[in-house]
């Protein structure tokens, strides 16, 4: 397949990381989780949604490709019918240099069309490699080197993707363990450089960005320095845990007090945010439980209260 | 094009504990494929990084996970050391294709059954049938192209099998039975089982 679609140009690029509504505070779906959706939607303004786990993808070549799990599908209709959703893509492999999935891609859009999403995201990072007839996934975001080489591969597939789902389209920066040595640029500056030139917004993933600083012993605050927040739309929090030396983006926990102030420096400098939102593996949640889960989020609508307008009232 | 390469030998240091062995003693020479001079040095230093390590951690707990929760009463049969025996062999087979629980599962079913010593295990060929059909019936179709209902065989009384290793016992001296488990999948998703005696 093609990485490079035919008639792309940096110019064909148009900016639409503006005018996104204020949505405010979010909380990222899991299966075990729909009785608190149900129950509790005064809680959050929108819910997220990882497309991926609503339908199975049959592989290259099938037809249909994607075959949706269709009570779920009903329930995110029921979901649409209250607060908006929103798509964070995991199936997407946008980094992968042997092949770019258009048909992830169309699938999405089919869904727009359907659930009128106000924007939609995925990771900067590969998890899909070539290796003979198959692909192998590694079901880990493994890390893009921060040169031009990787805008070059990105920038069309971002063209063409801002082309087939005309919404603002954000890349979440990375959570890594190891780094490419020797890289021509640096995070903040890189990420400043994809969205400049692709046209593409950041969800900033303040946990990832958070883990990163301390398994490398790198300075946070120094990289929200350097970033340009006005390209932030959405930002995400999530809890982790320890292993081996490690600290881990597990999604395991409550958000810890680093992210929280991370949170708060970041907030105010975000002219253009859209949202802030939860994640939380739906395996921690009976742990977690609905008390805390609850005031998780109503600590996510202080600080969005603090330096944010009121969220905006979204038809429906 | 190296790019390719580059991407497909990262990924082999992370789910690949021989690859990334060869290449700690062999260096350079472990490395085949066009790659160019930075992309040589940049695998040669991740070969050391501990958070390779941990990244293939993470990959492995991945692929457990699928296991765990696909194949319940699999795992609970083969036990915690024999498990891990056969996914050490199983992950070196069969690569991990997508994030999808039952491929992986089902592929883990076909390996047992290739694997004569873990099949003389009392019960588990009994056991990684039932739990593979569970899975095919339950698979993602497209309209009426695969079957909604299959049979297993079963040697022991699978009411009895069943109830022990979902209340995580095991199974001792269940009694023989000669009969067929009929699953038939319903509207809802759910499975219906009949069991049928074999006539004699």
């Amino acid at each position: 397949m093609s990485t490079q679609p035919a008639g792309y140009s940096a110019s064909t690029v148009i900016a639409t990381t503006t005018n996104v509504p204020k949505l405010g505070i979010g909380l990222a779906y899991q299966g075990p989780m729909r009785p608190f959706i149900e129950e509790s939607n005064d809680c959050f303004n929108y819910v997220e949604v990882v497309p991926d786990i609503l339908w199975t993808d049959l592989g290259p070549g099938q037809e249909p490709r994607y075959v949706e799990d269709q009570p779920s599908v009903d329930f995110m209709r029921e979901v649409r019918s209250k607060v908006p959703l929103i798509p964070h893509a995991i199936g997407l492999s946008i980094g992968s240099a042997h092949r770019f999935n258009r048909d992830h891609v169309t699938q999405l859009a089919r869904w727009h069309e359907q659930f009128h999403f106000p924007w939609h995201s995925d990771h900067f990072s590969y998890n899909l490699v070539e290796n003979g007839w198959a692909d192998i996934n590694v079901g880990v975001t493994l890390p893009l080197p921060h040169d031009s080489e990787t805008l070059d591969l990105l920038a069309p597939r971002i063209a063409e993707i801002r082309s087939m789902i005309p919404i603002p389209f954000l890349l979440e920066n990375n959570v890594y363990y190891f780094n490419m040595p020797e890289q021509e640029m640096e995070e903040a500056i890189f990420l400043n450089r994809l969205c400049q030139t692709t046209g593409c917004g950041l969800l900033l993933d303040l946990h990832n960005l958070y883990v990163n600083s301390r398994n490398a012993g790198t300075d946070a605050l120094a990289f929200l320095d350097r970033l340009d927040l006005d390209k932030v739309i959405e930002i995400h929090v999530a809890g982790g845990m320890e292993m081996d030396g490690f600290y881990l983006d597990a999604h395991s926990g409550t958000t810890p007090a680093e992210v929280w102030k991370l949170l708060d420096f970041t907030l105010p400098r975000c002219t253009n945010l859209g949202g802030v939102t939860f994640e939380l593996f739906g395996s921690w949640f009976s742990e977690v439980g609905e008390e805390r889960l609850r005031r998780e989020l109503h600590i996510m609508r202080e600080y969005w209260s603090r330096h944010q307008p009121e969220p905006e009232r979204v038809s429906l | 094009m190296s790019q390719q390469v580059f991407q497909r030998l990262v990924a082999r240091l992370v789910v690949d504990p021989d690859f990334r062995d060869l290449v700690r003693s062999m260096g350079s020479a472990a490395i085949d494929g066009e790659l160019t001079d930075l992309e040589r040095r940049r695998l040669l230093a991740l070969v050391d990084d501990p958070g390779v390590t941990i990244t293939k951690t993470l990959h492995k707990g991945f692929r457990l996970g699928k296991i765990l929760s696909m194949l319940p009463l699999t795992c609970q049969l083969l036990g915690g050391k024999r498990l891990g025996r056969e996914l050490r062999v199983f992950w070196r087979v069969y690569a991990s294709r997508s994030f999808y629980y039952i491929d992986e599962a089902v592929a883990f079913c076909s390996f047992l059954e290739t694997r004569p010593a873990a099949m003389r295990l009392s019960y588990l060929p009994e056991i990684v049938a039932y739990e593979r059909t569970r899975l095919e019936l339950q698979r993602p179709r497209l309209g009426d192209s695969q079957a909604t209902s299959r049979e297993i065989s079963f040697n022991h009384d699978p009411e009895i099998l069943l109830t022990t290793l979902a209340r995580k016992s095991r199974p001792h001296r269940i009694p023989a039975r000669r009969c067929t488990l009929s699953g038939t999948l319903e509207s809802d998703g759910s499975i219906q089982w009949v069991i049928a005696d074999t006539a004699h």
